[in-house]
C-alpha cells in the first residue's frame, strides 16, 4: 500500500461521509414531503449513490489492482476485485428490472406504508454501513479488538433491518390490506423488500464469517475478505438509497 | 470389483429405470386409485434414477454420481419437507398429492434443494467451505490421469473446457432427437402418430408436440451457451499465455451448475410438459402444467452458469494476458469472447428476473403480469427479451470470433483490418442492448416505440457487415486451404449471410407485422444461429482437437460431414423462409392440406434427417478419432498462434516456459515476422 491514511483520519473520513449521507436522507424525506418533486429524489439518490460507491466502496481501488507480482497477495486481491464489482455490476441488473417492474406497474403510485417505519429502518441501515466502514479501518489497521467490536454492532443494525422489515413492515402491510396476491401494489412490494431482504440475509452471514475468521486473526495480516464483505454491505445499502424512495417516496398513495 | 463401463451403464439405466418407474405406478395406485401407464409420476421417478445409475455404472459412486445420487435425495427430501408442511396447514391429501405426485411448490422447492445438493453431492464448492472454515486451499490439483478425470470435479480449464464441449454436444443430441420428433409429424399435413389418443407423461400428442418444439429452442439454447463456453474456456486461457483462469472453482462450479440445469429441463417434458414455447410468455405460462417451473428454474440455474463463466472471462483477460499483449495485439477470437461475455455478465440477469417473476404469480399468486390484478403482460416480454435479443449474440459473436481467428491460417494471409474488427465485435455487443423491442412489434407496447427500435435494429447490420467486408478481403486473392475446419468456416461465412441478410427484413414495422410468428422467422434464426455458431463449433472441434488430443480427426469424414450437412440445411430453411412466406405458422403441429404445403413439408423432414446423421458420422469420428486418428503432436495448421508452438496434447499446467508477444497477431505470409517468442529462462529466481 502506498498512501495509507492514518487510523483517525480514515475515522474522521468515515463520520464526514456518514454526516452527508444522513442530511441528504433527510433532504430527501423534506423534499418528498414538501416538493414531491422526483428530478431532486433522483438526483440525491445518485449523489448518495456516488459518495458510497468512492467512500464507503473504494471503487477507485480497481485502478490500484497491479501492484505486485502475480502470485502476490496484492496482485491476487485485485484479481479478485475486479471479480467481485464485475458481480455486483451483475446484481444490479436485478435491481434495476425490479424498479422498471415497478414504475411499469404501478406508475406514480406507492404503497400506503408507515413512513416513520421506514425512515428508521433507512436509518438502521445507513448506520450500519458507518460501522461497517470503522470495522474495515480498523482491521486494515491492525486493530483486531475495534474489529471486533465494530462488526458485532454492523451485524446487530443489519438484523435489526432485517427484523424491522420482515418481521415489522411486513405484517403491518398485511394488515393494511397488501398482501402478495391482493394486487399489482402489493405484488411490487413484496418483491422488491423480499430480494432486497434476500440479500442483507446473504450479507449478515457474509460479515458472520468474517467475524469468527477475524477474531482468530486470520486477517491481521491479509484483510482482504473484510474489504470484501464490506463492499457487499455497502452495495446492498446502496441498493436501498433507490429502494427507499421508489417505495416510501415517489408518487401519491395507491388508492 | 468390476470394471466401470459404459455396457453396465446402460444395463443399471435400463435396470433403475424400471424400478423407479414401477415405483411410480406404485404410488399413483396409492395417490390416485389407479397406476398411470402414461403418468408423470411414473415417468419422473425413472427418468431420476436412471439418469443416476447410467453414471453409476459408469463410473462409480463418486464425482458426476455422487451429484446426481443427492440431486435425487435432495429433491425428493425438498418435495417431502413441503408436503410436509402442506400436511400440518391442513391441506387435504389429494392438494398434496396428485397425478404429478408432488404439488408443485414441492416440486418447486425440492428441485431447489436437488440443485444445490447436487452442488455439494458433486464436491465442488468442498474449497469455499474450507474457506468459510479460515483453512487454506492448494492452487494446484492433481487430476486423475485418463478419461476418468472428466467426470469428477477439475480445476484445469482445459479439463472444463472439454466437459463443457461435450455437456454442449449432448444436449445437442437431445434436442435435436426432440426436433426430428416432431419434425417427423409436420411431413404430411394432419395427425399422423402425436394424435389426440396418444398419451404420454399426462399429455396428449399435439401436447407431446408442444413441449417437444419448446424444450428443443431451450435446450438448443443451453447446448449453445455451453459449447460457448467450451471454445472460450479452453481456447482463451492458452491463446493469452495463461495458466488457468482467474478464477478456477468459480469456473468449476460455472460448469457443474449446468448439469443440474439440464435435469431440470428434462423433468420439465415428464411433469405434463408446457406449451408456450421456448420465451414462456405469460399468460400462457402462467397457466401451464408444473414443468413450465421445472423449465424456468433450469433456465435460472442455467444463467448462472453463464455469468459466473463470463464473469471468469473478463477477469481472465484483464488479468492475466502475456507479456507484450496489449489490446491490439489479442488474438480477435479474445476479443469476440469478451464481448460475448459483457452481454452474459449483465443481460442474464433479466431473463432469470422474467422467469422468477412468473414463478412467483404461480406460487404466491402475486399479480406481475396477470391484467386481472392490474399486472401488465407485455412487461414481460420487455424483460425476456432484453435478456433474449443479446443473447443472440452471446450465440453468434464467439463463433464470428473463429472465423475471423481461422480465416486467416488457412487464406496464408493477414486478417484484414483488425482493428475493425475487435471494435465491431464491442458494437455489436452494445448495439444489441438497445433493439430488444423489435420482437414485440404485434406485442401491443406503445406504438411510438416502434420506429426507433426498427432504427436501431437496423444498426446492427453495420458491424455485422463490417465483418463480412473483412472476410471477404481477407479472403481475396489469398493461398486458400479446405482442410476440413475451413471449409466449416467458408460454410459459416455463407449460412451466416443468409441469416443476416433475412434479419432487415423482420427489422421492418411494416414487413414484419405479416412475418412475425410465421415460419420466415424461424428460417431467419436458424441460418444465423447454424453460420454464427454450429458451423464455427464444428470448425473450432476440428481444429483444436489435435490440441487437446494430439490425433487428429479424420480428414474425409469430416468432409462427408461437410457436404451432407450443408446442402440439407440450406434446403431446410429455404423450405422454411418459403413456406413461412406463404403463411405457414411458427409452433403449430398441424397445417390445411389446401395450402398446399405438404412436398415442402416431407423435403424438410427428409433433410432434418440429412442434418441427423450427418452429426451422427461428427460423433463416430470424434469418439473413433481418440484412439485411432492420425497423430498429430506439432503444428498441424501451421498456425501463429501460441499454443501451436508447442507439443500437443497441452501439458496439465499449459506453457512450462512463459511467452512474449513480438509481432502483429495475423502476419500470415510476412517473411521472417513472428508474433510470439518464448522467453528463454536465464534469471530464473
Ligand atoms: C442483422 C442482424 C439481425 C436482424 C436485423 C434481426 C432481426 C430480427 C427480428 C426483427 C426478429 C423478430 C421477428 C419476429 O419475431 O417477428 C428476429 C427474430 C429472431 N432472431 Fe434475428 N436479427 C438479426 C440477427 C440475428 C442473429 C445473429 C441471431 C442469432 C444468433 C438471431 C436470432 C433470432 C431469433 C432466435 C429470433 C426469433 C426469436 C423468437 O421469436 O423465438 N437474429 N430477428
Ligand atoms: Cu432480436
Amino acid at each position: 500500500m502506498t498512501h495509507k491514511h492514518d487510523k483517525s483520519s480514515a475515522f474522521s473520513q468515515g463520520v464526514l461521509i456518514f454526516v452527508y449521507l444522513a442530511v441528504l436522507t433527510a433532504v430527501e424525506f423534506f423534499v418528498a414531503v414538501k416538493l414531491n418533486s422526483i428530478q431532486i429524489m433522483l438526483l440525491i439518490a445518485l449523489v448518495k449513490a456516488g459518495l458510497v460507491m468512492y467512500y464507503y466502496m473504494h471503487i477507485y481501488k480497481l485502478n490500484t489492482s497491479d501492484e505486485g507480482d502475480e502470485h502476490s497477495y496484492s496482485f491476487k486481491s485485485g484479481t479478485n476485485r475486479i471479480g467481485l464489482w464485475m458481480f455486483l455490476l451483475s446484481d444490479s441488473f436485478v435491481f434495476g428490472g425490479l424498479l422498471v417492474m415497478r414504475f411499469n406497474l404501478l406508475g406514480l403510485t406507492r404503497p400506503h406504508l408507515d413512513q416513520n417505519l421506514g425512515l428508521l429502518v433507512t436509518a438502521v441501515l445507513l448506520i450500519s454501513s458507518f460501522f461497517m466502514n470503522r470495522a474495515e479501518t480498523s482491521i486494515e489497521h491492525g486493530d483486531r479488538k475495534g474489529f471486533v467490536t465494530n462488526i458485532i454492532i454492523t451485524l446487530i443494525l443489519g438484523i435489526g433491518f432485517l427484523l424491522g422489515v420482515v418481521a415489522v413492515e411486513w405484517p403491518r402491510a398485511i394488515e393494511e390490506g397488501i398482501t402478495a396476491s391482493s394486487n399489482t401494489v402489493g405484488a411490487a412490494f413484496f418483491m422488491m423488500t423480499g430480494m432486497h431482504a434476500f440479500h442483507v440475509l446473504t450479507g449478515v452471514i457474509f460479515l458472520l464469517i468474517v467475524l469468527r475468521n477475524g477474531a482468530k486473526g486470520l486477517y491481521d495480516k491479509h484483510s482482504y475478505p473484510v474489504e470484501a464483505a464490506a463492499v457487499y454491505w455497502h452495495f446492498v445499502d446502496l441498493v436501498w438509497i433507490f429502494f427507499y424512495p421508489a417505495l416510501y417516496l415517489i408518487g401519491v398513495v395507491a388508492g | 470389483m468390476k470394471k466401470n463401463t459404459v455396457g453396465s451403464g446402460l444395463l443399471l439405466l435400463f435396470v433403475a429405470g424400471a424400478i423407479g418407474y414401477g415405483l411410480g405406478l406404485g404410488f399413483d395406485a396409492l395417490i390416485n386409485g389407479a397406476p398411470n401407464f402414461s403418468g408423470s409420476t411414473s415417468a419422473a421417478f425413472a427418468l431420476l434414477f436412471a439418469v443416476s445409475a447410467f453414471f453409476f455404472g459408469l463410473y462409480g459412486y463418486r464425482g458426476i454420481t455422487r451429484g446426481l445420487v443427492w440431486q435425487v435425495v435432495g429433491t425428493l427430501a425438498g418435495g417431502l419437507f413441503i408436503s410436509g408442511i402442506r400436511a400440518l396447514m391442513g391441506y387435504k391429501f389429494s392438494e398434496i398429492f396428485g397425478s404429478f405426485f408432488f404439488s408443485e411448490p414441492a416440486w418447486v422447492f425440492g428441485a431447489l434443494v436437488g440443485v444445490i445438493s447436487f452442488l455439494s453431492g458433486v464436491g465442488v464448492m468442498d474449497d469455499w467451505m474450507k474457506w468459510v472454515r479460515g483453512i487454506d486451499t492448494h492452487d494446484h490439483h492433481e487430476d486423475e490421469p485418463g478419461w476418468e478425470k472428466y467426470f469428477s470435479v477439475s480445476l484445469d480449464h482445459k479439463v472444463i473446457g472439454i466437459q463443457y464441449t461435450v455437456t454442449a454436444l449432448v444436449l445437442i443430441s437431445v434436442g435435436g432427437l426432440f426436433a426430428l420428433i416432431f419434425r417427423t409429424e409436420l411431413a404430411y399435413s394432419q395427425l399422423q402418430f402425436l394424435t389426440t389418443t396418444f398419451k404420454l407423461f399426462n399429455q396428449n400428442g399435439p401436447q407431446i408436440y408442444n413441449s417437444l418444439m419448446s424444450l428443443h429452442g431451450m435446450i438448443m439454447i443451453v447446448s449453445i451457451l455451453l459449447g460457448v463456453s467450451g471454445i472460450i474456456n479452453y481456447v482463451v486461457p492458452l491463446l493469452i499465455g495463461a495458466h488457468d483462469m482467474a478464477f478456477p472453482r468459480m469456473n468449476a462450479f460455472a460448469y457443474w451448475i449446468a448439469v443440474p440445469a439440464s435435469v431440470l429441463l428434462l423433468m420439465s417434458l415428464v411433469l405434463g410438459g408446457f406449451d408456450t414455447g421456448w420465451t414462456g410468455y405469460p399468460p400462457l405460462s402462467a397457466r401451464a402444467p408444473v414443468g413450465v417451473q421445472m423449465f424456468f428454474l433450469g433456465v435460472f440455474t442455467a444463467g448462472w452458469s453463464s455469468i459466473l463463466g463470463a464473469l471468469n472471462v473478463i477477469a481472465t483477460v484483464i488479468r492475466m494476458r502475456a507479456k507484450g499483449m496489449n489490446a491490439m495485439r489479442m488474438p480477435i477470437f479474445v476479443w469476440a469472447a469478451i464481448a460475448t461475455s459483457i452481454i452474459a455478465l449483465t443481460a442474464t440477469q433479466l431473463i432469470g428476473l422474467s422467469f422468477q417473476l412468473v414463478m412467483f404469480q404461480r406460487l404466491f399468486g402475486m399479480g406481475f403480469f396477470d391484467p386481472a390484478k392490474g399486472g401488465n403482460p407485455v412487461l414481460f416480454q420487455h424483460l425476456f427479451w432484453f435478456y433474449s435479443h443479446p443473447a443472440v449474440y452471446v450465440f453468434v459473436l464467439p463463433g464470428l470470433g473463429i472465423i475471423s481467428e481461422l480465416l486467416p491460417v488457412f487464406a496464408r494471409k493477414p486478417l484484414f483490418g483488425y482493428r475493425w474488427i475487435a471494435m465491431s465485435s464491442l458494437g455489436i455487443a452494445l448495439v444489441g442492448f438497445v433493439v430488444w423491442a423489435h420482437h414485440m412489434f404485434t406485442s401491443g407496447m406503445n406504438e411510438y416505440l416502434r420506429v426507433p427500435f426498427m432504427y436501431s435494429t437496423m444498426l446492427v447490420a453495420i458491424p455485422t457487415g463490417v465483418k463480412f467486408f473483412s472476410w471477404v478481403a481477407t479472403l481475396w486473392k489469398g493461398k486458400i486451404e479446405t482442410p476440413t475446419p475451413m471449409l466449416f468456416v467458408l460454410g459459416a461465412i455463407f449460412v451466416f449471410l443468409l441469416g443476416g441478410i433475412t434479419g432487415p427484413p423482420n427489422a421492418m414495422v411494416a414487413l414484419d407485422l405479416h412475418l412475425h410468428d410465421t415460419y420466415w422467422v424461424v428460417g431467419h434464426f436458424h441460418d444465423t444461429i447454424f453460420g454464427g455458431f454450429v458451423f464455427p463449433f464444428f470448425a473450432s472441434i476440428y481444429y483444436w482437437y489435435p490440441k487437446a488430443t494430439g490425433r487428429r480427426m479424420n480428414e474425409f469424414w469430416g468432409k462427408v460431414h461437410f457436404w451432407l450437412m450443408t446442402p440439407s440445411f440450406l434446403i431446410l430453411t429455404f423450405g422454411m423462409m418459403y413456406i413461412g412466406l406463404l403463411g405457414m405458422r411458427r409452433r403449430i403441429v398441424d397445417y390445411d392440406a389446401a395450402l398446399g404445403f405438404d412436398p415442402t413439408h416431407l423435403v424438410m423432414t427428409i433433410c432434418a434427417f440429412g442434418i441427423a446423421l450427418s452429426v451422427l458420422i461428427f460423433f463416430i469420428n470424434f469418439f473413433h478419432s481418440m484412439k485411432n486418428g492420425e497423430k498429430a503432436e506439432g503444428n498441424v495448421w501451421n498456425s501463429r498462434s501460441p499454443e501451436w508452438q508447442v507439443p500437443s496434447p497441452m501439458p496439465a499446467h499449459n506453457y512450462e516456459v512463459p511467452f512474449e508477444v513480438v509481432g502483429e497477431p495475423y502476419d500470415y505470409g510476412l517473411p521472417g515476422s513472428k508474433y510470439v517468442q518464448f522467453i528463454t529462462p536465464t534469471k530464473k529466481k
